[in-house]
């Protein structure tokens, strides 16, 4: 994804005001805040130590709330809404309910609706759990990473077991039945032995879903990532090593494999989706929600609305100063083309059902791309990583940790990785 | 009047017609604006039918080629999304349409929400006597209410800015839309739908909506409110 400055505010309401009355609308509302760096991270975050900050935060988006809400007038019908950060949990109880509200009084929210949010379980506080279930949240994501001391240490993210278990019991006491974990492979200082025991954690407090992801050092991107001893990191023999071992106990437990990197107990809804191919993948990654609209408030919350992606200021000031002016702060964003389209369509499809229907793709491509295209697709497949079925590639039995490296012959905008193990 | 819960109220017109001349709706709205031969006309293809409470007078997605007049009862209109989902878009009292162009491929169910009783006119029974009643369809619907005003109505609702507004708002349409006797005496309305559809339909959590039906009790704008009623305030109160 490519974003540019050539996206403004004002595009971004025209698509909105086409928004039609039962239009399904999938709500992000991203708070940036955290109470102390996680040396892994790459989101849009702040550590932020004053509350009154966070409380000025919450008062914009409801003033963003509202903007958007004027352009709808009614129209479009919310069926999810997912708090990212940063940490949600970061924010009291009672502005998640303000916010809440405030969507309820100007998009409108109805009890079907999914109710989405991302914990960091060492800043829940007494009843937050209890609480966070009576205002209406049914799904939890915590983020759990790994549950090695000492690997725990190398990226100052200290979490017990006890906790996470304890923050697990008070969910599942609140009758919730979605709760997934973020496990990333890659971190410092982990081993074939550690990792075998944290998935091992993992199953025993049986989540609902899990995601396994990469993690990605990047450090000239993300001057924070340099606090890790990049000596530490697992090689790429390792990590591959690291993710099919998670991949063998998951799935061995009796979680179906969703797309590339998620994992869902065959009764989850995810999984459900999955087996009748209604998945998805967004930015918060997959999902069973039938919305192709969504709504992103906050600093650098993205929205998508019929080919346009707009993106909001990322800076916390920029962006509170601009809703505060009583304008859309839209700061970057692109429109995709038919071209566009269809390939992001197609590697979506190839990520959630590891495989897709590439005939739109060479169609919509020029000529010498979709040659490139071909040749790249006949390298994966002579390698055995791909197979044909008819006009569709499917990626081999076993091959499924490469499906982003396939994924990248359809881009336009990068050079197939033909180095497989670093895609991994 | 009290408003009791063990008695719930109808959606209906007094006497179940057993035909035309003793359609009490009729001479509210529907078909009132047809003459005596045009009526014997239409009358001819006519089909009276009743609905059983929770069955589908039409289906979304199933072809439809009948317009149908609500004469007693009530219906839900209501669409679902991709994922399993549903969305209430209406509802139907006495002497609303349904059906009004024939499609391939309805947009809505329509699912009665009580013992209901419908007039069912085929479109092209409607289409054939056209030349010797001309306008007929259009005369036949033109003071009833038909999904398109129910989608207006919607809109209207949606875009309302507190709680408080769209409830009231939403009263005061189903009391008009059944009809009070309009002298200001204090009438009863009915209220047949399930609380959790009044809520998905304002775009409220069920949580709000009670709290706003309180709330509005409290402030007088609802004299009295049972589970399958409502007595609202007159202008007066």
């Amino acid at each position: 994804m490519h974003f540019d400055g050539s996206v403004t505010a004002r595009d971004l309401t025209e698509k909105l005001s086409e928004v039609q009355l039962y239009d399904p609308l999938s709500l992000y509302v991203h708070v940036p805040f955290c109470r102390q760096l996680c040396w892994y991270c790459g989101c849009n975050m702040r550590v932020e130590n004053y509350y009154t900050r966070a409380r000025e935060y919450v008062e914009a988006l409801k003033t963003e709330i509202a903007l958007q809400a004027g352009i709808l007038a009614g129209r479009g019908v919310p069926t999810s809404m997912h708090f990212g950060g940063g940490t949600p949990n970061y924010l009291l109880c009672d502005d998640l309910a303000d916010i809440l509200g405030a969507v309820e009084r100007e998009i409108g929210l109805t009890d079907s609706a999914d109710l989405a949010i991302e914990l960091d379980p060492r800043l829940l506080r007494d009843d937050d759990i209890h609480h966070l279930v009576s205002i209406g949240f049914n799904r939890f994501s915590l983020g759990v990473q790994d549950f090695d001391p000492d690997v725990q240490a190398a990226i100052n993210r200290l979490q017990s077991f006890d906790l996470i278990e304890s923050c697990v019991s008070d969910i599942r006491a609140g009758g919730v039945d979605d709760v997934s974990f973020d496990i990333l492979y890659g971190l410092p200082r982990q081993t074939e032995a550690s990792f075998a025991q944290t998935i091992e954690k993992v199953i025993a407090l049986s989540p609902d879903r899990v995601s396994v992801f990469g993690y990605a050092h990047l450090p000239d991107l993300l001057p924070h990532q340099r606090l890790i001893d990049s000596e530490t990191l697992p090689d790429e023999t390792l990590r591959a090593e690291l993710a099919e071992a998670a991949d063998a106990s998951l799935t061995g437990a009796g979680y179906r494999r969703i797309g590339f990197d998620h994992y869902a107990k065959p009764d989850n809804a995810l999984a459900m989706a999955a087996s009748v191919g209604r998945l998805k993948r967004n930015f918060q990654g997959f999902t069973d929600d039938a919305a192709m609209t969504q709504i992103g408030f906050g600093a650098s919350a993205i929205s998508y609305v019929d080919g346009l992606y707009a993106q909001n200021e990322k800076s916390v000031g920029a962006y509170m100063e601009t809703v505060r002016r009583g304008e859309t702060p839209v700061a970057r964003g692109l429109v995709r083309t038919k071209r566009e389209t269809v390939t992001a369509a197609a590697i979506s499809d190839l990520l959630c059902r590891l495989e897709t229907d590439i005939s739109a793709v060479l169609k919509a491509a020029p000529p010498a791309d979709a040659i490139r295209v071909c040749s790249a697709l006949e390298r994966f497949e002579s390698d055995g990583i791909i197979h044909w079925r008819g006009d569709a590639i499917v990626i081999a039995e076993g091959a499924h940790l490469l499906a982003r490296a396939v994924a990248t012959a359809f881009d336009p905008y990068v050079q197939p990785q033909i180095e497989y193990a670093a895609a991994v | 009047m009290s408003a009791s819960a063990s008695s719930p109220v109808m959606c209906r017109a007094p006497q179940r017609p057993a035909s035309c001349d003793l359609c009490v709706v009729r001479e509210q709205s529907i078909c009132a604006d047809l003459g005596p031969r045009e009526l014997v006309e239409v009358e001819k293809t006519m089909a009276r039918r009743t609905v059983a409470k929770g069955r589908a007078l039409m289906q979304e997605g199933e072809p439809n080629d009948s317009l149908y007049v609500l004469v007693q009862g009530s219906f839900r209109l209501l669409k679902h999304l991709e994922d399993g989902r549903r969305q209430i878009t209406g509802f139907i009292f006495p002497g609303d349409f349904v059906g009004v162009r024939p499609t391939g491929e309805s947009a809505y169910t329509a699912e009665a929400l009580e013992d209901s009783f419908v007039c069912c006119f085929p479109h092209k029974f409607l289409d054939a006597i056209a030349d010797r009643c001309p306008d007929v369809k259009d005369r036949l619907i033109a003071r009833g209410q038909t999904e398109y005003h129910k989608a207006q109505d919607h809109i209207v609702l949606l875009g309302k800015k507190t709680a408080e507004e769209r409830v009231e708002s939403f009263l005061h349409l189903v009391a008009k839309s059944i009809g009070g006797d309009g002298d200001g005496a204090v009438t009863e309305t009915p209220l047949p739908m399930p609380r959790q559809d009044i809520a998905d339909y304002l775009g409220l959590r069920l949580e709000t909506l009670s709290r706003t039906l309180a709330a509005l009790k409290k402030r007088g704008a609802i004299r009295e409110l049972s589970r399958r009623s409502v007595v609202l305030a007159t202008p007066s109160d």
